[in-house]
């Protein structure tokens, strides 16, 4: 019985962001899997306690810097909720767009990241190519490309200039037509289906247990979708339905979870038709926003990997007093040793990659 | 069922207490530590809320307080927020993990960063520090160097 | 002969020749100057030395160094390897660098998987306490020429997160960096900005490799 550990990380091609992982061997089958994570713990928790709450946007986008709007946005729906601060109409709609670019960018990110882990590096120089139209278009209204201090509380930095709204159409018709090529040369891959058809297989009770949400959980069948269920910003006024794919009745494999997002890249440009479309005229910041805050508040939003929950503590003061952040890669990284055991080594890039982690916000 | 009338339910429950509806979807209660396992046992099986979002630490400079977020994976998005106290000199408390395994990891930081000792969970180790890292760092008493004159 | 240092040391510089011995089976010293006595390592390190002082004494080390350095400069500046490594978001810029928009491969960058076959380690993000051993092994394993560029604010002296218990404050703390480059995060531009800082130091700055001690 040629039994070993190995250890996968912290530097590994394969990694997605700094963790180690230890996968106990028989041969090449995995028999157990021991992921370890702390190498980007930077402490957000206790160093946000120091700064008051607007200044903790610029480390909330951090967090998940694949995803940095919606961290941000996430802090700032607390953040209001605790202060009672009501956001205008039309700052509501703009948040709602520039998520749902954010959430078109991090799939691709994703893509870009993924193909390659299975060795299609060409995958890599689509993803970024088209990442980089999301990128500029989200750079217009904020100013960065990967990290946007634009979410503030009581609502966003700035207005869309004008003009904005057909550089989107643009920019999404093309990406239209380029996932249209993609999903051709992916989903007829015969490689590429070997490799994630029955790979990395979960059922859904089995990730509802676990605590998996988001695009995880919805290629298990699961139509639970936290921008209907516990909505927010502009989302009751669009309409639409939670995607779903599934393998088999209510099995998650690799594939599923690829042509999860790459359904949900299509919802998300439906959403910011929608949403451009029926955007209202006004302000884009609320009149006042106070400087203390006192009591508690919790909001959770529906990140491009899952449920984003934070818990704020106020004791009056201009500081918070305690900050908890729920990042949903925490819960996925602690339940992947249940869907590694019994595939080859070669299957974890395939495995890891399709959950689409990213550290940062596991690690704090 | 609406938050109002099984927030109602939930206040019967033994050692509840404070029970209130946050939001429309989100209700709110507070248990005791000795009642908590049969309560959490109560909430998986005849509430069917299957999903633990959240388990917070908090450090009360009189004692330590644990919230847990949980909510029912379905069209409502119902949560509940359960408050526990516990002691500042005993932290501890019965692990839940054997009811939702994404428990786990939760509690594994919150004994990590506030040094909560939660009993029966299968492995409590630290999960985001090094493994000979001393103290628990999101402690109010906890005091570290910061380099001020540096900058 | 004196007791050679351990492999692996970064601050031993080998040239072209030079031989380590491994001390723990070094045998007792043999008469010096009877070369008939030698064993075969001690042979050609006394090679080696006298081929070393003879050029180093009448002047012909410096001259094939004036005209071997410009080729290995050329060849060191224009393929600097960097090591696939990423911490944090300027990790993401430094993937989209290489992406079509910023074509990072043009200057010759290739991103290798393993610290032994890299000229660069680029330190993209805040190194935590529990990572440093771990750099600074991945640092001692790549082989000399090396150089590191510290790519962001985290990486420069701890970022945002300068006043956390777990972030060392900057990769010059540990690791010798030769050049930084701000910003949070670091754009594509300004990374290739970077590497072309970096090719111009090398030129500058980089002794020729003929012989060297």
């Amino acid at each position: 019985m040629a039994e070993m550990w190995i250890h996968m990380g912290p530097q590994h091609p394969m990694t997605h962001g700094l963790w180690n992982l230890r996968i106990k061997v028989d041969g090449e089958t995995i028999t157990d899997a021991v992921p370890e994570l702390g190498y980007l713990h930077r402490s957000v928790e206790k160093i946000g306690e120091r700064r008051k709450y607007f200044m903790n946007t610029t480390l909330t986008d951090r967090l998940c810097y694949a995803s940095a709007m919606t961290w941000t946005h996430c802090y700032c729906l607390t953040v209001e909720e605790l202060m009672g601060v009501e956001t205008p109409q039309r700052a509501k709609y703009i948040r709602t767009i520039v998520l749902e670019l954010q959430r078109i960018a991090s799939h691709l990110m994703w893509l870009g990241a993924y193909l390659p882990d299975l060795g299609l590096i060409t995958g890599f120089l689509y993803g970024m190519r088209d990442r980089e139209m999301f990128l500029n278009l989200l750079e217009i209204p904020s100013g960065g490309r990967l990290l946007y201090n634009y979410v503030k509380i009581g609502g966003v930095k700035r207005d869309l200039p004008p003009g904005f709204a057909a550089k989107a159409e643009r920019v999404m018709q093309t990406l239209e037509k380029r996932l249209k090529e993609y999903e051709d040369l992916y989903d007829n891959s015969k490689i590429f289906r070997m490799r994630t058809d029955d790979v990395g297989c979960y059922s859904a009770s089995d990730a509802i247990n676990w605590g998996i949400t988001g695009p995880n959980l919805r290629s298990a069948g699961v139509a639970f979708d936290l921008r209907q269920a516990d909505s927010y910003d502009a989302y009751p006024e669009l309409d639409f339905t939670p995607v779903t794919t599934s393998a088999s009745d209510g099995i998650s494999d690799c594939f599923s979870r690829y042509r999860q997002r790459i359904d949900e890249m299509y919802q998300s440009m439906d959403l910011i038709r929608q949403a451009l479309a029926k955007m209202p005229e006004g302000k884009v910041m609320a009149d006042s926003v106070p400087v203390r805050a006192s009591g508690e508040a919790f909001r959770r939003t529906e990140d491009s990997r899952g449920e984003a929950l934070m818990y704020l503590v106020g004791d009056g003061t201009d500081r918070p007093y305690r900050w908890k952040i729920r990042s949903p890669m925490f819960t996925t990284v602690s339940a992947s040793p249940h869907f590694l055991k019994g595939y080859k080594v070669a299957d974890v890039p395939a495995i890891m990659g399709s959950i689409d982690m990213c550290i940062g916000e596991t690690d704090k | 069922m609406e938050t109002g009338k099984f927030i109602q339910q939930l206040g019967k429950h033994k050692g509840t207490s404070n029970s209130s509806a946050l939001r429309s979807n989100v209700g709110c209660i507070s248990v005791t530590r000795e009642a908590s396992p049969a309560f959490f046992t109560a909430l998986k099986e005849d509430y069917a809320f299957d999903h633990c979002s959240l388990i917070s630490a908090v450090d009360n400079q009189s004692g330590f307080e644990l919230v847990y977020h949980f909510s029912i994976i379905g069209e409502s998005g119902q949560m509940l927020e359960v408050h526990v106290d516990l002691p500042r000199d005993t932290p501890t408390i019965d692990s839940i993990t054997h009811l939702w395994g994404g428990a786990d990891w939760h509690e594994r930081e919150a004994y990590d960063l506030m040094g909560i000792y939660f009993i029966g969970h299968p492995d409590l180790k630290r999960v985001l520090l090094p493994d000979g890292f001393a103290g628990h760092p999101l402690r109010k008493d906890y005091v570290y160097e910061i380099h001020e004159e540096e900058w | 002969m004196s007791r050679q240092q351990v492999r692996g040391n970064p601050g031993m510089r080998r040239g072209l020749g030079s031989r380590t011995s491994n001390p723990t089976t070094m045998m007792e010293d043999p008469p010096s100057g009877d070369w008939l006595t030698l064993r075969s390592d001690q042979f050609l390190k006394w090679v080696d030395d006298a081929v070393y002082n003879i050029a180093e004494q009448t002047g012909i080390r410096d001259v094939v160094n004036r005209v071997t350095r410009p080729i290995f400069n050329w060849a060191l500046r224009y393929s600097p390897w960097p090591l696939h490594f990423g911490i944090m978001c300027c990790a993401l810029e430094m993937g989209a660098a290489g992406g079509p928009d910023h074509d990072s491969e043009r200057m010759g960058v290739v991103y290798r998987s393993s610290p032994r076959q890299c000229d660069i380690l680029i330190v993209n993000g805040p190194v935590c306490e529990k990572l440093r051993p771990k750099l600074k092994t991945l640092y001692e394993q790549m082989a000399d020429p090396k150089w590191v560029i510290a790519m962001g604010e985290c990486a420069i002296g701890g970022g945002p997160y300068w006043d956390s218990y777990s972030v060392v404050a900057g990769a010059d703390t540990f690791i010798p960096v030769d050049v930084y480059i701000p910003g949070c995060p670091v754009r594509p531009e300004a990374l290739m900005h970077g590497f072309l800082t970096l090719q111009k130091k090398i030129r500058e700055q980089e002794p020729g490799y003929f012989l060297r001690r």
